[in-house]
């Protein structure tokens, strides 16, 4: 009930940016902005409850992963307003969490009744960082294709609602750099921490495991993004946009393929 | 008590006229003060670019015949007699005025901000003046005023957008490099138009600032102006590489900036955003350059469409404060209204007030047994009572005013108090 209450919480701040967008591309910030920030007490009060109720942290099974998911991105989304008019990601990252969310709830967030070796410390470390380190690229991808659409706005020389309602250049191409570094650092860590594990306690590299080779994938995605900045031709600032973008696609994409080829006693998330 | 105001505007008045009655700085509170030794006693001076109005707490015609000779003296001789340039208001009309001009609605510009400063600033003077120069209409009339144009401005999109080539520019400027801070600005050209932009870019926080022109020396009087650097025309390759914004505004009969520029200054290519405003005709930006990747590039047609669009906005936006705006007169006309009978229900609340006391010291007097905490209790009762018994009668009184029958609801009180001792 209150994963639900959070989703509306998620869908009434998306609905707000909505109205800001439609209705010319100004206005408050703040109301959008509180309604995602209660929308994260409730999620967090949810899974209070569930780890007090379940005596572990959802980061197991597709239910909880995916909600954990969605409540790490709009943690994400409210740590972008430090920078000017950074919350208005939250029209493409608001989106996002509702389908993780409601996809979440839509499955069941309950327990999987996996191995009980996915409830210590080293799993949730290495859980809680990998899946921090897919908001980073979210939120990478996001600000990418807002400054492409920006980029495009100031192009065409037209002021329209996107023209108001997008952050400026300058701060779309911060949140890409923070995004992805972290996305990067992240990911890094986790897919250290879950290749140690595999390699101590199950003797293998985990090459039979499905998300080690995603999680391989997106840490090579990111990588390319960041790498890309550096590379010669046009200003580094839309080049790491167009990177960050595809890079997000591509997690995403990959994501999709893996869950629908894997075979189900996989175990797929 | 009525308000009452007089004025004019750019709406009814040239600027030949209006400028002599432009009371700047300190010589507002001097007007004020003139004011008050011609007679007008409660007044509030609203002085800008674009108006002078003097507002009342309460309008009768004398007070408008001493304003008015006030303003003539001011003036001194005009093209016409200062009464034909004058509107003035009383009543409801003056709430409704008030209110649209601090909304901007009545500016040049729909929903300029400052004009709202300035209200502020005019009622502040009036209001903290000593003695202080404003009664009840007027404190009520400007408070309300001032929260409308806040309400306006953020209720509404009147106030969105650019409101002058110079704000667009700047506006570009944001959205391309968020904070100004840091950035450096090229002008080419010392014209006036490119001085009010560097101004505007200068508000923002721009620091840079390096001034290119034909003749160099007035290209270091705009400099020193605007606390920049002199380059000479032939550096001026070198000066672009250093920019993130270029600003043109020269009577050259050719492009000043071409592609060719743009190599020499970068080689490698353009390596940030780089916004290239080119406000001379003929153009000193070669349009060619609007073609390359990070350079955002507009002449004076895209910013003048651009404000159209702008001003077309807040016009339509102007419906939605047009309504607002009536919603607040008319809370004001139901708070004006209940004035009225402010008088009465303060007699009948004394009046009842004597009665209670009267009547408790007689309570008391027969009751020497009681003690101190006893008669607190009884003089508490008593208080409690009287509210009771009054709240109705002065909310109905209230209401018979706002809805316009005061003057019958007077009536019966006085008739109700030629029966007792009521003030």
């Amino acid at each position: 009930m209150i994963h639900l209450f959070a989703l509306l919480l998620y869908n009434a701040a998306f609905l707000l940016w909505l109205r800001t967008l439609l209705g010319g591309g100004r206005g408050r910030d703040a109301p959008p902005a509180w309604a995602t920030a209660a929308g994260v007490a409730a999620h967090v009060v949810a899974f209070s409850a569930y780890a007090a109720e379940f005596r572990e942290l959802p980061l197991v099974g597709l239910g909880p992963s995916l909600s954990m998911l969605a409540l790490l991105v709009t943690i994400g989304l409210l740590g972008a307003v430090v920078v000017r008019e950074g919350e208005r990601v939250g029209i493409v990252l608001l989106p996002l969490a509702i389908i993780l969310q409601a996809i979440a709830l839509a499955v069941g967030i309950r327990p999987s009744g996996t191995d009980p070796d996915f409830q210590g410390g080293w799993f949730i470390l290495h859980a809680g960082l990998g899946l921090a380190g897919v908001v980073g690229i979210a939120l990478a991808g996001a600000s990418g294709g807002l400054y492409l659409a920006q980029f495009r706005e100031l192009k065409a020389r037209r002021m329209g609602r996107l023209f108001y309602f997008l952050p400026p250049l300058a701060t779309l191409d911060r949140l890409g750099r923070v995004g992805s570094h972290v996305g990067f650092v992240f990911l890094t860590v986790s897919l250290a921490l879950g290749w140690a594990w595999t390699v101590r306690f199950r003797g293998t590299f985990g090459q039979e495991d499905v998300e080690m080779w995603w999680g391989l994938f997106s840490w090579l995605a990111v990588l390319t993004a960041i790498l890309t900045r550096a590379a010669r031709g046009g200003t580094p600032e839309r080049r790491a946009a167009l990177a960050n973008s595809v890079a997000f696609l591509l997690v995403v994409a990959g994501y999709v393929v893996l869950r629908v080829t894997a075979h189900p006693e996989a175990g797929f998330l | 008590m009525t308000p009452a105001l007089v004025g004019l505007s750019h709406r009814t008045a040239p600027v030949e006229v209006r400028e002599r009655l432009a009371f700047p700085g300190d010589e507002a509170a001097h007007a004020l003060s003139g004011l008050h030794d011609a007679g007008v006693e409660q007044v509030v001076l609203l002085t800008t670019c674009n108006r002078t109005e003097l507002y009342f707490e309460s309008g009768e015609e004398e007070t408008f015949a001493r304003a008015v000779d006030f303003l003539e003296r001011a003036a001194g001789a005009l093209p016409e007699p200062l009464p034909n340039y004058l509107y003035r208001h009383s009543g409801d009309s003056v709430a409704l005025h008030l209110f649209r001009v601090v909304s901007g609605l009545d500016s040049m510009v729909p929903g300029e901000a400052e004009v709202q400063g300035q209200v502020r600033e005019a009622y502040q003077r009036a209001a903290g003046s000593d003695p202080a120069m404003t009664g009840a209409v007027l404190n009520r009339l400007f408070q309300t005023a001032l929260s409308v144009g806040g309400r306006v401005r953020s209720e509404t999109a009147i106030g969105e957008g650019s409101a002058s080539v110079a704000s667009v520019a700047v506006e570009l400027a944001r959205k391309i490099f968020g904070d100004l801070r840091d950035r450096r600005v090229l002008v080419l050209g010392a014209g006036e138009t490119a001085e009010r932009m560097v101004a505007s870019l200068g508000r923002e926080g721009v620091q840079g600032v390096m001034v290119a022109n034909r003749t160099y020396d007035r290209a270091v009087d705009l400099a020193e102006r605007l606390h920049g650097r002199a380059v000479r025309m032939e550096e001026i390759t070198r000066a672009l590489a250093d920019a993130d914004i270029v600003l043109t505004s020269t009577s050259a009969p050719h492009f000043l900036v071409t592609a060719s520029n743009l190599t020499a200054a970068y080689p490698a290519g353009v390596t940030s955003p780089l916004l290239m405003v080119d406000i001379a005709i003929p153009r000193d930006i070669d349009p060619e350059l609007g073609g390359v990747a990070d350079v955002f590039l507009y002449n004076v047609d895209d910013l003048q469409r651009i404000l159209d669009e702008s001003l077309d906005r807040r016009r339509v936006a102007a419906v939605d404060a047009e309504s607002l705006i009536a919603r607040e007169v008319e809370g004001f006309a139901l708070w004006h209204r209940s004035l009225a009978v402010v008088p009465a229900i303060r007699a009948l609340r004394e009046h009842g007030e004597r009665v209670r006391a009267r009547e408790v010291a007689r309570l008391i007097e027969r009751m020497p047994h009681l003690s101190g905490a006893d008669r607190d209790a009884v003089e508490a009762f008593s208080r409690r009572l009287l509210n009771q018994l009054l709240h109705e009668p002065t909310a109905r009184l209230r209401r018979a005013a706002e809805e316009g029958r005061g003057e019958e609801a007077l009536a019966a009180v006085r008739h109700w108090g030629e029966g007792h001792d009521l003030a």
